[in-house]
């Protein structure tokens, strides 16, 4: 009887709300912003950056990668293409609750990512010293990457409420990236 | 042991070999006659002979010449000897009891100790044929005996923790593969460094077996082996150890950029509070909450106003198997049917109805997910938090990742009930492991407005998901960890100390259960935030009276620190009693006040600043 109470009361407040067409694309649209966030950290091709600069809010974005805060999201990027070994996120979990009155929404994402183990880094380049220098390097046929185990992550994100209506336009209010869990065979350090 | 000096090696093996699988046993209820007696009536009615036995305590202990031997006497349990039932227990299996294995096994260990360097780090097991000891006890005469060596003295060495080894020589030992020392692998998996000059390595193929196993492998020694002349050396040697820098003394990789290759620039921390303000009181939310949420939900209803929301999603990713203690099985069946995941949830109108709207519908999902148990107070380090503000709603936003125990079923299970239903449609093969009651890895979500009484949960998110290790918890290094007792995150009480606990703790929480709820979107009464300025979390300016032993000032949070400096600066009391204060009082300003206020009188002069 409650039960039966319940249910029809959040059926009601769906349709009350915006639980029609729009109600309906509002969460694929989240998801797709999502992957697409994904799919940005993991591009390899420095042009793209511009445009995943794009999606942070200009005026004050929050950044935190691993408990590490970043004053701008531009210096996270920088240190993400430069420092960090070419990434494959898959994701595994979304959720999103749009706040009432605030215009903003909140993203919690769960998924799993691995690094490319075999020695060399984003563009290409590897650590070891040529035996001989005359000897062309072969950094630029770039070899496949050597994907290590997945890490575990989770990732909170605020962003505008227009994200919905698939407005990416500077809409990233905090962005808050940390792993959760790190497979002992990995020869990334985190620590 | 009788071949001490013996030169038939072969015999003193098979001797050897006897004494390995030797089980000690014992036999009770023996008392009304002699011990001869006893081995007398045993051997003539088992057919078991029990050898070296003598007197310990009740029983009488002795020895069988096998596995097999020891439970074929079990069977006879119960058997009347002088006026009483016997009684057999096996005490130990074979091995390391036998008194020859026993001397070999200190033999080995002594050998051990004396080839180790603790400055250095360095085991040194070159040349272990002309080791006098070994040759004298007749250890290193053969290859069959040899082959044996190693793996004894790796299994022994991983049993001793005081032998900390980042470095292992073993030249001149005539090796002609790594066959018998495959398993230094396992013993010493963050080896840096490792020589093997000076012997018969030909091929290949048999290191082999070490490809991605010594992963933190700085240098390498080969000379003087065949191997090392081959024209694929070189490339092979950086293809099986990823991050070798130094072969046969030439550098081969570029230390620096090698180890920025293989690290994150963005070192992982337990806890990140964007100000020093709302730390503390989102470290005490999350600890009143996860009380209240394992010991009674209902009450948290008064968090959340009908504008509130909750949801639950489901990531049933299983991680790899090669983090520590993780889950590879695990079971969702209570979750599932909520789960608002909407990367798996298809049907748009499933996800609306999972979208917990207002205290009454979330007392639903409470009663219909297990009970649990966090352990924050008891295990702090395997929680992790960060905390941002968020200017648009005055409020904050805390994330909390974790784990916890489901320790009940649901109080409403759902699952059953919509099942009886249906049953014939959704229940084919749906069966009651699907719930078994575990541990899961969490991440929660709450975003928070402060209001002038409390607090308001505007929206709460958890994602559950199968256990596994955290991935912020140091590396098992080479270091031995020094276990130190790990200040408690959230407020304790210390039972031990009743003059410090004068003023418990309210049964309620600070937080405002029950606080009139805000509209949402309406300024509250609190000053906003700060928004965040300095993004690096400022180091706490300590008094300089305070001077705290560094070893303690680094295994201290920053909340502790400021928590520390605020006690020391208003008691007077000198950095050692601060801390003890504080440490008594479960790192809690007020009750540390109470309990100093209360004690005052008591305290030595020597206890505050000169």
């Amino acid at each position: 009887m409650n039960r039966f109470g319940g249910r029809a009361g959040n059926y009601g407040s769906g349709i009350g709300s915006s639980g029609n067409v729009s109600g309906n694309s509002r969460s694929q649209v989240a998801e797709l912003f999502v992957k697409r966030i994904l799919t940005h950290l993991d591009d390899t091709d420095p042009s793209k950056l511009n445009e995943f600069l794009s999606i942070f809010n200009p005026n004050g974005c929050k950044v935190v990668i691993n408990a590490t805060p970043f004053a701008q999201p531009t210096a996270f990027l920088e240190q993400w293409e430069t420092g960090v070994t070419q990434t494959q996120h898959a994701l595994t979990a979304v959720d999103y609750h749009v706040i009432p009155g605030s215009n903003t929404a909140v993203f919690n994402v769960n998924c799993k990512v691995r690094f490319d183990e075999g020695g060399r880094d984003r563009l290409g380049q590897d650590a070891s010293i040529q035996q001989n220098p005359q000897q062309p390097r072969n950094a630029l046929n770039r070899t496949r990457p050597l994907w290590g185990s997945y890490f575990g992550v989770s990732l909170q994100l605020v962003t505008e409420e227009r994200v919905l209506n698939n407005d990416t336009n500077g809409v990233v209010l905090a962005f808050n990236y940390n792993m959760v869990y790190k497979p002992d065979d990995s020869l990334m350090n985190i620590q | 042991m009788n071949g001490v000096n013996n030169v038939n090696n072969i015999s003193m093996l098979a001797q050897q070999q006897q004494l390995q699988s030797r089980v000690k046993i014992g036999v009770r209820n023996w008392q009304n006659a002699t011990v001869q007696d006893l081995m007398n009536f045993l051997s003539r009615t088992t057919r078991i002979s029990v050898v070296d036995a003598m007197v310990e305590g009740p029983l009488v202990v002795g020895h069988v010449a096998s596995r097999a031997d020891a439970e074929s006497l079990l069977k006879w349990n119960g058997i009347r000897f002088a006026g009483n039932n016997l009684k057999f227990e096996i005490l130990s299996d074979s091995g390391n009891d036998g008194a020859g294995a026993n001397s070999t096994i200190t033999l080995l260990k002594n050998f051990l100790y004396k080839r180790y360097n603790a400055q250095t780090k360095m085991l040194d097991l070159g040349n272990l044929h002309a080791d006098p000891d070994l040759v004298q006890k007749g250890l290193f005469s053969s290859i069959s005996t040899q082959s044996k060596m190693f793996p004894a003295l790796m299994k022994l060495a991983s049993k001793e923790p005081q032998l900390v080894v980042e470095s292992i020589n073993l030249s001149d030992n005539n090796l002609k593969d790594i066959s018998g020392i495959t398993t230094l692998a396992q013993t010493f998996p963050y080896l840096k460094n490792l020589c093997l000059a000076n012997n018969q390595i030909s091929r290949f193929r048999t290191i082999e077996v070490w490809k991605n196993k010594f992963k933190e492998l700085r240098e390498l020694l080969m000379i003087n082996n065949p191997i090392s002349n081959d024209k694929l050396y070189r490339s092979e040697m950086m293809r099986l150890f990823p991050k070798l820098v130094i072969l046969d003394n030439v550098m081969i990789r570029d230390e620096q950029k090698l180890t920025s290759i293989y690290s994150i620039p963005m070192k992982i921390q337990p806890f990140f509070f964007e100000n020093n303000e709302i730390g503390p009181s989102s470290t005490d939310f999350v600890t009143n909450f996860l009380n209240f949420w394992d010991t009674d939900r209902m009450q948290l209803l008064g968090l959340y106003t009908p504008q509130s929301q909750f949801s639950i999603s489901v990531d049933s990713s299983i991680p790899p198997s090669s983090v520590t203690e993780s889950d590879q099985n695990p079971s969702f069946g209570y979750y599932l049917s909520h789960s608002r995941n909407i990367s798996k949830v298809s049907s748009e109108k499933s996800i609306e109805q999972r979208l917990s709207l207002g205290p009454e519908a979330m007392s639903e999902v409470f009663r219909a997910i297990p009970k649990t148990k966090h352990h924050l107070q008891d295990m702090p380090d395997e929680y992790s938090m960060e905390t941002v503000t968020y200017p648009q709603i005055n409020g904050f936003i805390v994330t909390l990742h974790g784990f916890f125990e489901e320790t009940g079923k649901p109080d409403a299970d759902t699952n059953n009930k919509s099942s009886a239903g249906r049953s014939r449609r959704f229940n084919h093969g749906h069966n009651s492991t699907n719930n078994r009651l575990f541990k899961k890895s969490f991440d929660r979500t709450w975003v928070i407005v402060p209001t002038g009484t409390g607090v308001v949960v505007a929206s709460e998110m958890l994602t559950v998901r199968p256990f596994a290790a955290n991935a912020w918890v140091q590396q098992p290094g080479p270091v031995p960890q020094q276990p130190q007792p790990q200040p408690p995150l959230a407020p304790q009480i210390d039972p031990m100390n009743p003059s410090l606990n004068a003023s418990p703790p309210p049964p309620q929480p600070q937080i405002g259960m029950g606080g009139l709820p805000v509209p949402m979107g309406v300024p509250p009464q609190q000053p906003g935030m700060p928004p965040m300025s300095a993004p690096a979390p400022a180091p706490v300016p300590m008094a300089p009276t305070l001077q705290l032993p560094l070893e303690v000032q680094t295994r201290l949070n920053p909340i502790q620190l400021e928590l520390l400096n605020k006690l020391h600066i208003e008691t007077k009391l000198n950095a050692e009693y601060t801390f003890m204060l504080a440490e008594q009082s479960g790192w809690n300003y007020d009750v540390a006040i109470k309990g100093f206020q209360n004690s005052v009188n008591n305290i030595p002069r020597e206890a505050f600043i000169p």
